[in-house]
C-alpha cells in the first residue's frame, strides 16, 4: 500500500512537469497547428539556463538563502526560454505561414535538433547530466502508511502546486482578458480575427512566449527536484508533453494537465506493476493514447474539429 | 467632394489566376452602395482587399482620399471600415457578448457597454442569449450577431457580404430593413449581394461586377430597370 | 568543483554575447541596405551587365592566379597549391584555384554569346563566392588569422578577397535591369540517336563527377585535415557550373529527354553506377560507404512513398530497417540468431520485408482515425519502443546490448561477398559485390516508387496529400491508402534492412536511434518529396558530407538541424524537386518572399493567395 501511494505521489509529480510543458504544446498547437517539437528542448534550455543563472550570475552570498536564490533561477530560465520561443517563432515559423503543412513540421524538428546540440556542445559539461545545487528546498516529509513509509519531496510539492496554479491562472487569463479573447479567436479563424483588428502576429508571439515561460519554468523545478539536467531530457519530456496534449485535447487547458497528471501516473504505475517495468512504459502511455484517440479524435477536452467552410 | 471610399482600377490575384481585373467604384458618404454580379465574378475578393486581407496587385483605395491597400488589417479597421464576411463566420466557440466584445477589439474608449446595449436592442434576440455559444443559433439570427459585431467598432464604413445568402425571406426582409436603419443612424454601407433585385432597391448606387470587372454602373433604380441587368442577374429574357 | 567558475564571469561572458549579436544584427543590417540600395541602382542600369560581368570575370580568373594564402599549414601547402606564386609555375594550376579560373573565363565568354547571360552570371557568381568563402574561412579560423588570407609581410596572398570581389560583381552583373531573363526552351525532339547520345553522354558525365567529388580531398579526418574545404569548395564550384547550365536550359533539355526515353535512361543510369568500381573512386573504402549510401537510399524512397507522395509525416521509420536487419540476422545462421537455420538470402530478405511490411500496416493502422499531425507522434513513439524493445532484447530476438555479431556475408555460388572480386585480369576492391547488390536493389525499388507514383493508387496518395477531405470526398478509400503506403514503405525499409545485417555483419539497436529516422527524413527532403533522384541525392549527400568533414563530426547533428530548417525555408521542393511538386510550391516562400501574416485556412481557393 506505501508502494503503491509513492508512486501515486510520483505520478502527481511527473504529471505536474508534463503539464507544464503540455501547455505551450497545446497553446500553440491550437493557435497555428503546428507541433513545435522544439518545445521540449526549450523546457531543457530553461533547465540549463536556470542553473547557469545560479553558477555564474548569483553572488555566492544570495545562494544559499533558497526563496532569494530559487525566483531568480526561475525568471533567469524563464527569460531565456522566452526569448528562444519568441525568436524561434520569428525566425524559424513565421516565414513558413503559409507553405505547405510538412514545412513548419520539419522545421520544428530541425529546430529542434539544433538546440539540443548546441547545448550540449555548448554548455560546460553538458555532454553528460549536469548536478544541480542540492543545497536548498531539499527537505523531506515522511510519513507512516500501512505497511510502509512514504516520502514527499518540499520540491514535488512544489511541482504540483505550480502546476495547478499555473494551469488555473493560465485558465483565467485566456478566458477573461482582452488579449485572452484574442488569442482564442485567432485560433478558431485566424482571418476573421483579423477582421475584428486583432493582430496574429501580436497573438501568436504572446502564445509563445508564455508557452516558453511555462516550461522554462518546469525546467527549474525538474532540475530542482531531480537534482541534475542534461540534454536528453528535452527530447523526452517534450514526447510525453506533447502526447498529453493529444490526449486532452489539443487546444485545451484542462486537457493538457488532465492529460499530463495521466500521463505521469501511468507511467509510474506500469513502471511499477505491469510487465517489463520501466523499460517498456512507454508502450503503456501510447497504447492509451491510441486507445482514447479511436474513441475520440480530438481528445478528451478538445472540440470537434471545425468543418471547413 | 471626395468620396468616402474610392477603388480604381483593382486588380488581385490569387496566384497566377486573377480573380478582380479591373474594379473600380465610389463610395460616398452616407450612401448604400451595392456590388452584384454572379457567384465567382470577384465581389468578395473586392471587400476582403479593401479591409486588408489580401494585397492587391494593383490599382488604388482610397479612404477619404487617403491609400489604404499597404495597410494591415487592423489599421484599416482602426481608420473606420468594418467587414462582416460572407458566411458569418462567428466564433462558434464564444459566446454572443465575446463575439460582440472582439467587434469592439480596437476600441479603447468607454462607449463599449453602451454600444453593445444597443445591438442587444437592435436584436432583443441576442440580448436574451448573450451568454450563449455562437454556434448554437440559427442562420438569421447568426447573421444579426454578425451584423452586431461589426457594428461594435463604430465604423464608418461597414462592408457586408452577402448577408442574405440561406436565410429565409422573412429574415432577408429583417436584414434589409436592418441596413436601412444603419442607414439612417449615419452608416454609410458597401453591400455585395447575390440577392440583386433586394440590394439595388436600397441602394443609392449600385455596380455589375462581372468577371472581375465592374462592367455597369448607375443610380440603384436606373440599374434595376436596365435590360441588360434584368436579363442577367434578375432572371428575366 | 574547477568548473564552477566565479559569478560575475557570467555577467562579462552575457555582456560580450550581447555586444557580439547586436553587431552581427547590425552588419547584417546594413550589409541588407547595401544590397538593397545597390538592386535598385542596377535595375534602372540594365548596360551595366557586359561592363560589370567582365570586371567580375576578370578579377576572378586574377584572383585564381593570386596566391590565396600567405603560409604553410601543418604539413604542406593548404589545399593543393594555395600558397603558388603563378610565375614561379604558370601551369601547375589545380584544385579550388583552376576551379575558380574556369568560372571566371565561363563569366567572360557567356557576356559574347546569345545566352540568358544574367541568370549564368548569377549562378557563376555563387559559385565563385561560395570556393572564396571556404577557402578563405578555413585558414583564417584554422588558426591562420586575418594575415593567412591578406599578408604576414613578406608574403601576400589577395587570391581570395579578389574572387570574393569578383563574385559580388558577378552578382551586381546579374541585378541590372531589375529581371532576369527566361530559361530558353530547347526542343526535345531530336532524332533517337541524338537523344541516345546525349543521355550517355550526361550519365558518364555525372558519373565521372561523382567519383571525383567522392575523391575529392580524400577520406578526411586525421590523416587528412583538408579534405573538408576541398571538398566544399568543389560542390561550390559543381553548384555553379550546375546552375549555370540550368540558366541555359541545359539541364531540361536533358530532363526532359530521359522522360521521353525512360527505360534507355533507366538501363543507362543503371550500367553506370555498375562502372563506377572502375573509376578513381574504386576502393574498399568508397565501395563500403557507396553501398550504405545504397542502404540508406533504398529506404529513403521507401520513407518517400509515406512522406512525399502520401504526406504522412513519419519519425520512427527507421524501425523498419531495424526489423528488417533483425529478422535476416536471426535468418542467417549466426551463433547468436534465435532460429539454428540458416535460410538463403532471398527468402531470408522475403520474409524480412513481408514482417517489416506488417508492422508497417500496424503502426500505420492509427490513422484511419488519427489526424496527420498526431501520427507523427505515434509513429515517433513506434520508434522509440522498436528501440527499447531492441535494446532489451525482447524474445531474445535482438542480442540486446550484445547485439546479433558475426551474421555471414552474402554467399552466392562460392563468391563471398565481402572479398575482392576478379574479373579476368581486373581485380575489384572488396565490397565491391555488396555495391553492386545494392544498385541493383536501389533500381528496384525505383522502379516500384515508379510505377506506384503514376498508378492509381499514386494518385490516391498525392490527391491524400493535397487535401484528404477533398480526396475522401471524391470516393477514395484513404484509410486504405494510407495503410498501403506505410506497408509499401517499410516493406521496402525491410529489404533494405535485410542487405544492411548482412554487409555489417552486426546488427545493434543503436543503429536504429531516432537521429537515424531524422537523417532518412532530412535525405527525402532534402533531395525534394516525391522525387526519386531527390532520395537517392539526399541520402548520399548526407552520408558522404559527414565522412568528408570529419573534423567537424562534433557538429554533425547541428548541421543536420540547420539544413531542415534552411531547406524548408528556402528551397522546400528539394534539390531535385519532383515535377508534380515543382509548380505547386514555386511561388510559395521559395523565391524568399517573407510572408508576414497568417494565411487563410478555410476557402480553398484562398491558400495561395499573397496576404499580409
Amino acid at each position: 500500500m506505501a508502494t503503491l501511494l509513492q508512486q501515486l505521489i510520483n505520478g502527481l509529480v511527473l504529471g505536474g512537469l508534463i503539464a507544464l510543458i503540455a501547455l505551450g504544446y497545446t497553446m500553440v498547437y491550437g493557435i497555428i497547428q503546428l507541433i513545435n517539437f522544439a518545445h521540449g528542448e526549450v523546457f531543457m534550455v530553461g533547465g540549463f539556463a536556470s542553473l547557469a543563472t545560479y553558477r555564474y550570475f548569483l553572488p555566492p552570498s544570495w545562494r544559499s538563502d533558497w526563496w532569494l536564490a530559487l525566483p531568480l533561477m526561475a525568471i533567469g530560465g524563464a527569460v531565456v526560454a522566452v526569448v528562444l520561443a519568441v525568436v524561434m517563432e520569428r525566425f524559424a515559423y513565421r516565414p513558413l505561414r503559409n507553405a505547405p503543412r510538412l514545412a513548419p513540421l520539419i522545421t520544428a524538428l530541425g529546430v529542434s535538433v539544433i538546440l539540443k546540440e548546441v547545448v550540449r556542445l555548448g554548455y560546460p559539461g553538458a555532454t553528460a547530466p549536469v548536478p544541480f545545487p542540492r543545497a536548498f528546498v531539499d527537505h523531506q516529509f515522511r510519513f507512516e502508511f500501512f505497511d510502509g513509509t512514504v516520502n514527499i519531496g518540499s520540491t514535488a510539492i512544489l511541482m504540483i502546486v505550480v502546476s495547478i496554479v499555473g494551469a488555473i491562472i493560465l485558465q483565467t487569463y485566456i478566458t477573461r482578458s482582452r488579449m485572452g479573447r484574442a488569442m482564442r479567436a485567432t485560433a478558431q479563424d485566424p482571418d476573421t480575427a483579423r477582421l475584428m483588428g486583432v493582430n496574429p502576429n501580436r497573438t501568436i508571439v504572446l502564445t509563445f512566449t508564455i508557452g516558453g515561460a511555462l516550461a522554462g519554468i518546469a525546467g527549474v523545478l525538474y532540475g530542482i527536484h531531480i537534482t541534475n539536467v542534461d540534454t536528453e531530457v528535452g527530447f523526452l519530456y517534450g514526447i510525453f508533453a506533447f502526447t498529453a496534449a493529444v490526449l486532452g485535447g489539443v487546444g485545451s487547458i484542462k486537457g493538457a494537465v488532465i492529460g499530463g497528471f495521466a500521463i505521469g501516473l501511468i507511467k509510474t504505475l506500469s513502471g511499477q506493476y505491469f510487465p517489463g517495468g520501466t523499460q517498456y512504459d512507454l508502450v503503456w502511455i501510447f497504447v492509451l493514447l491510441i486507445v482514447v484517440l479511436v474513441f475520440r479524435p480530438q481528445g478528451l477536452f478538445g472540440e470537434p474539429e471545425r468543418v471547413r467552410a | 467632394m471626395t468620396a468616402l471610399l474610392e477603388v480604381q482600377n483593382l486588380s488581385v490575384a490569387y496566384g497566377a489566376i486573377e480573380a478582380v481585373r479591373d474594379v473600380s467604384f465610389a463610395v460616398g458618404e452616407g450612401q448604400i452602395v451595392s456590388l452584384i454580379g454572379s457567384n465567382g465574378a470577384g465581389k468578395t475578393t473586392t471587400l476582403r482587399t479593401i479591409s486588408g486581407l489580401l494585397r492587391p496587385k494593383s490599382g488604388t483605395i482610397l479612404l477619404e482620399g487617403k491609400p489604404i491597400a499597404d495597410l494591415a488589417a487592423h489599421t484599416i479597421l482602426e481608420r473606420g471600415v468594418a467587414h462582416c464576411p460572407e458566411g458569418r463566420r462567428l466564433f462558434g466557440r464564444m459566446t454572443v457578448e465575446e463575439n460582440l466584445q472582439l467587434g469592439a477589439y480596437v476600441r479603447k474608449d468607454s462607449g463599449v457597454a453602451a454600444d453593445m446595449q444597443r445591438v442587444y436592442d437592435l436584436f432583443p434576440v441576442l440580448g436574451q442569449r448573450r451568454t450563449l455559444k455562437a454556434g448554437l443559433f440559427s442562420g438569421g439570427e447568426q447573421q444579426m450577431l454578425a451584423i452586431g459585431r461589426a457594428m461594435m467598432s463604430r465604423p464608418r464604413l461597414l462592408m457586408l457580404d452577402e448577408p442574405s445568402m440561406g436565410l429565409s425571406p422573412i429574415m432577408t426582409q429583417r436584414i434589409f430593413d436592418t441596413i436601412k436603419e444603419l442607414q439612417a443612424a449615419g452608416t454609410t454601407i458597401l453591400l455585395v449581394e447575390q440577392n440583386a433585385l433586394a440590394a439595388l432597391a436600397l441602394s443609392d448606387r449600385g455596380y455589375v461586377v462581372d468577371l472581375g470587372r465592374t462592367t455597369l454602373e448607375g443610380p440603384g433604380h436606373e440599374l434595376l430597370a436596365d435590360e441588360r441587368v434584368r436579363a442577367a442577374y434578375l432572371g428575366e429574357d | 568543483m574547477k568548473e564552477w567558475i566565479e559569478y560575475p564571469d557570467g555577467w562579462i561572458w552575457l555582456g560580450q554575447v550581447l555586444l557580439a549579436i547586436a553587431v552581427v544584427i547590425g552588419v547584417v543590417y546594413v550589409l541588407r541596405l547595401g544590397w538593397r540600395a545597390a538592386s535598385a541602382f542596377l535595375a534602372t542600369r540594365p548596360a551595366l551587365d557586359r561592363p560589370l560581368g567582365l570586371t567580375g570575370g576578370v578579377i576572378a580568373v586574377v584572383g585564381a592566379l593570386l596566391p590565396w594564402v600567405t603560409f604553410r599549414l601543418n604539413d604542406g601547402p593548404y589545399p593543393d597549391k594555395a600558397t603558388l606564386q603563378f610565375f614561379d609555375a604558370p601551369f601547375a594550376l589545380s584544385g579550388f584555384r583552376l576551379h575558380t579560373l574556369v568560372l571566371g573565363v565561363l563569366a567572360i565568354v557567356v557576356l559574347f554569346l546569345p545566352l540568358p547571360r544574367r541568370r549564368v552570371l548569377r549562378a557563376l557568381g555563387l559559385g565563385a563566392i561560395g570556393i572564396a568563402l571556404v577557402n578563405i574561412l578555413f585558414p583564417v579560423i584554422d588558426g591562420g588569422g586575418l594575415g593567412a588570407i591578406t599578408s604576414d609581410g613578406e608574403n601576400f596572398a589577395f587570391g581570395g578577397i579578389a574572387t570574393l570581389v569578383a563574385g559580388l560583381l558577378l552578382l551586381f552583373a546579374a541585378k541590372t535591369g531589375g529581371v532576369l531573363e527566361p530559361v530558353p526552351h530547347w526542343k526535345s525532339a531530336v532524332p533517337r540517336l541524338v537523344a541516345y547520345a546525349v543521355l550517355v553522354i550526361s550519365f558518364v558525365v555525372l558519373l565521372l563527377v561523382v567519383a571525383m567529388m567522392l575523391n575529392a580531398g580524400g577520406q578526411g579526418g586525421v590523416g587528412n585535415p583538408y579534405a573538408g574545404p576541398i571538398f566544399l569548395s568543389l560542390l561550390a564550384f559543381l553548384a555553379g557550373v550546375l546552375g549555370a547550365l540550368q540558366a541555359i536550359g541545359l539541364t531540361t533539355w536533358i530532363s526532359a529527354l530521359s522522360d521521353q526515353h525512360k527505360w534507355f535512361s533507366v538501363v543507362v543510369l543503371l550500367l553506370v553506377a555498375l562502372g563506377l568500381p572502375f573509376t578513381e573512386a574504386g576502393t574498399d573504402y568508397w565501395m563500403t560507404t557507396a553501398a550504405n549510401i545504397g542502404v540508406y537510399a533504398a529506404t529513403a524512397i521507401g520513407l518517400n512513398i509515406v512522406v512525399g507522395l502520401a504526406g504522412l509525416l513519419d519519425l520512427g521509420y527507421v524501425a523498419f530497417l531495424g526489423i528488417g536487419a533483425f529478422v535476416a540476422a536471426n535468418f542467417s545462421g549466426a551463433a547468436a540468431a534465435a532460429f539454428d537455420i540458416e535460410l538463403p538470402f532471398v527468402v531470408a530478405a522475403i520474409i524480412a520485408a513481408v514482417v517489416a511490411g506488417i508492422f508497417g500496416a500496424v503502426v500505420g493502422s492509427p490513422t484511419l482515425r488519427v489526424r496527420g499531425d498526431y501520427l507523427a507522434i505515434v509513429t515517433l513513439a513506434f520508434g522509440e519502443i522498436f528501440k527499447k524493445a531492441a535494446q532489451n532484447n525482447i524474445g531474445d530476438l535482438t542480442g540486446g546490448a550484445n547485439a546479433i555479431p558475426n551474421v555471414p556475408p552474402i554467399n552466392w555460388f562460392g563468391q563471398s561477398f565481402d572479398k575482392p572480386l576478379t574479373i579476368g585480369s581486373v581485380e575489384l576492391p572488396s565490397g565491391v559485390l555488396y555495391y553492386v547488390l545494392i544498385i541493383v536493389l536501389v533500381a528496384l525499388v525505383m522502379v516500384v516508387f515508379a510505377n506506384l507514383k503514376n498508378s492509381r493508387i499514386g494518385r490516391a496518395w498525392i490527391a491524400i496529400r493535397e487535401d484528404e477531405d477533398a480526396a475522401r470526398a471524391m470516393g477514395i478509400k484513404t484509410g486504405q491508402a494510407k495503410i498501403l503506403a506505410f506497408l509499401i514503405g517499410a516493406t521496402l525499409a525491410g529489404l533494405a534492412g535485410a542487405v544492411f545485417a548482412h554487409k555489417t555483419s552486426t546488427v545493434a539497436y543503436d543503429s536504429f536511434q531516432f537521429i537515424e529516422s531524422v537523417t532518412l527524413l532530412a535525405a527525402v527532403i532534402l533531395g525534394g518529396m516525391g522525387s526519386i533522384p531527390g532520395a537517392v541525392l539526399g541520402a548520399a549527400l548526407l552520408l558522404v558530407l559527414p565522412e568528408k568533414l570529419r573534423e567537424f563530426s562534433d557538429y554533425r547533428l547541428m548541421l543536420f538541424g540547420l539544413a531542415l530548417v534552411l531547406i524548408m525555408r528556402f528551397r522546400p521542393q528539394g534539390l531535385v524537386p519532383d515535377r508534380h511538386r515543382r509548380a505547386e510550391l514555386a511561388d510559395e516562400g521559395a523565391d524568399g518572399v517573407p510572408i508576414e501574416e497568417l494565411n487563410v485556412h478555410d476557402t480553398p481557393g484562398d491558400e495561395k493567395a499573397v496576404t499580409r
